[in-house]
């Protein structure tokens, strides 16, 4: 043994850890390396099962070699509270343990303990003797990681039955510290594996109330339009002239914002479509005989007609959820121009849903036989229309609602291809 | 004090003989369930540390033929197996103990040694 090159040794077992992944296979091969290289009775690792807080062979070589699987060795072990004690009882360190320093500590317990606690330390020498006896090991090499004992390299005597040389004890003891090193980094590992698969079951959990906050929405979005559509009837039922056909007016809005380029995912699409609905809410506080007279209105008459977005915007201003819807009631009325009611506001000023429901609306006026005005040929209606684009209209939103009705043509008659005849 | 080991390794059987036999033990050793049986009748051991899986009879049958043949013999199961159902099974049997792998020396050298005062002491009843 005394030939032995332990630096190549130690290199080339360096450079296998290095390889091995998983510590468990790194410290068999080990217990086979100190086995096939050193000559012993046997070579033994044991290490800590955090698990069930307990230290147990994972492998043992050699003619006495350890039965793995059959001992276990808890913390009260004399050997295990040798190199894990940070009690003051011994004045020695315990960087490792062999049976020859043992039996001249036993000899003389006062040369390495505190002189009053001499009877104690007297004992716990003779269990630790009893331990090692036990597991036949004429050496023990703790492997620590910072102050945690996480294995002892138990080896027995050598073959040749000399005693084993500093040399060969700095190298154990750098293989024990090596492998407490590989050891801590696989837990490491481990912990972040499981931090990981801890993390996709959140993600996982998360994407459940995700989908139940879903259902949630859209069970909330059913019942905002129940609402709105109940308010919307209610309007219909007052001024049949006023809304049109209801799908087909929600159809017309939505595509000719889609045709604007406009982003409807999520509430957008459902403000749109209220406000396409309610614009005219507020008419419910207009009394019957303006609202239903069949000739021109007066000039009084005109100022309580105009009233009716700010009425509609108050109807809807203390409904939670609706506070956009009421912006853009209380706008439709606006010109693009800046010549509109209630705020002369201009352009971009005003909310391009309303842009879009004061071009619907127009259209719709246009093409019903209202009570004040004769029936218009399509054609007709969309030049109308692009004759007050750039004053009374967004011409984008002309244009844009042009292109959308003939798509709608186009696909299907019914919808809004003939003017609704007017309800007796 | 006789010990009787009962384990079909052989490993397993030297290691706990020579961990008794360093306490004080006398300890035979049996590697299958049919050995041991002939040793219980031959030595009359105290105490049996029987394995339950082993090729051949096995543990449980062995204990329950030593029930019957020496009722006054200790047994301690010693094994890997862990089920409520095994642990129940051997109980009913009348084993004494039932001891799982891996098992702490203390904890084991201490039942046998129990088990062992138990018998030198009249019957507690």
């Amino acid at each position: 043994m005394t030939s032995y090159d332990y630096q190549e040794a130690l290199k080339n077992a360096a450079k296998s850890m290095v390889r091995v992944k998983h510590p468990r296979r790194l410290l068999r091969m080990m217990v086979r390396f100190l086995d096939r290289e050193v000559g012993l009775t046997h070579s033994s690792i044991l290490i800590y099962d955090q698990f069930k807080a307990r230290y147990i062979f994972i492998d043992s070589k050699g003619s006495q070699r350890i039965p793995v699987n059959l001992i276990k060795l808890d913390a009260t072990n004399p050997l295990i509270r040798w190199f894990s004690d940070r009690d003051q009882l011994f004045k020695v360190k315990r960087d490792y343990l062999t049976t020859q320093s043992l039996s001249g500590w036993m000899e003389d317990p006062h040369s390495i303990s505190n002189g009053s606690v001499a009877v104690e330390a007297k004992l716990r020498l003779r269990q630790l003797n009893d331990a090692m006896k036990t597991l036949k090991a004429a050496v023990c090499i703790p492997g620590h990681y910072k102050r945690e004992l996480l294995g002892v390299l138990i080896l027995g005597d050598k073959l040749n039955h000399e005693s084993f040389t500093s040399e060969e004890l700095s190298f154990f003891q750098t293989l024990a510290n090596d492998a407490a090193m590989a050891l801590k980094t696989a837990a490491y590992q481990e912990d972040l594996l499981a931090k990981n698969v801890e993390l996709e079951m959140q993600k996982k959990r998360l994407q459940l109330q995700l989908k139940e906050i879903e259902a949630l929405r859209k069970k909330e979005q059913e019942t905002y339009y129940e609402i709105v559509m109940s308010l919307a009837q209610e309007v219909h039922a007052k001024d049949p002239y006023t809304s049109g056909h209801l799908r087909g007016v929600e159809r017309l809005g939505v595509m000719t914002a889609q045709e604007m380029g406009y982003d409807l995912s999520g509430r957008a699409k459902d403000i749109l479509v209220a406000a396409l609905h309610l614009h005219d809410v507020g008419k419910i506080g207009i009394p019957d005989q303006i609202l239903k007279k069949p000739s021109p209105l007066t000039e009084e008459e005109w100022k309580i007609m105009k009233l009716h977005p700010e009425k509609g915007a108050k109807i809807l201003a203390p409904l939670s959820g609706f506070k956009e819807v009421a912006k853009i009631v209380l706008c439709h009325h606006e010109r693009y121009d800046g010549a509109g009611y209630p705020a002369g506001l201009r352009g971009e000023q005003i909310p391009f849903e309303s842009r879009i429901i004061s071009v619907v609306d127009a259209f719709h006026a246009i093409i019903s036989t209202r009570s004040y005005k004769k029936g218009y040929p399509l054609e007709a209606a969309y030049q109308e229309l692009e004759r007050c684009a750039g004053t009374q209209f967004d011409p984008r939103v002309v244009q844009a609602f042009i292109r959308a009705h003939k798509r709608l043509m186009a696909k299907s008659k019914d919808v809004e291809a003939t003017p609704k005849t007017a309800a007796s | 004090m006789k010990l009787l080991i009962v384990d079909d390794e052989v490993e397993i059987c030297d290691f706990l003989k020579s961990f008794f036999e360093e306490r004080d033990y006398q300890v035979i050793t049996a590697t299958s369930g049919e050995e041991a049986l002939e040793w219980v009748e031959k030595a009359k051991p105290k105490v049996v540390l029987l394995d339950i899986k082993m090729p051949g009879m096995s543990g449980i049958e062995v204990l329950e033929a030593i029930k019957q043949k020496e009722p006054g013999t200790k047994v301690i199961m010693v094994t890997a197996i862990e089920t409520r159902d095994k642990i129940e099974q051997c109980l009913r049997l009348g084993a004494d103990n039932y001891i799982t792998k891996p098992l702490s020396l203390e904890y084991l050298e201490n039942d046998v040694r129990e088990k062992i005062e138990g018998l030198s002491r009249p019957s507690r009843n």
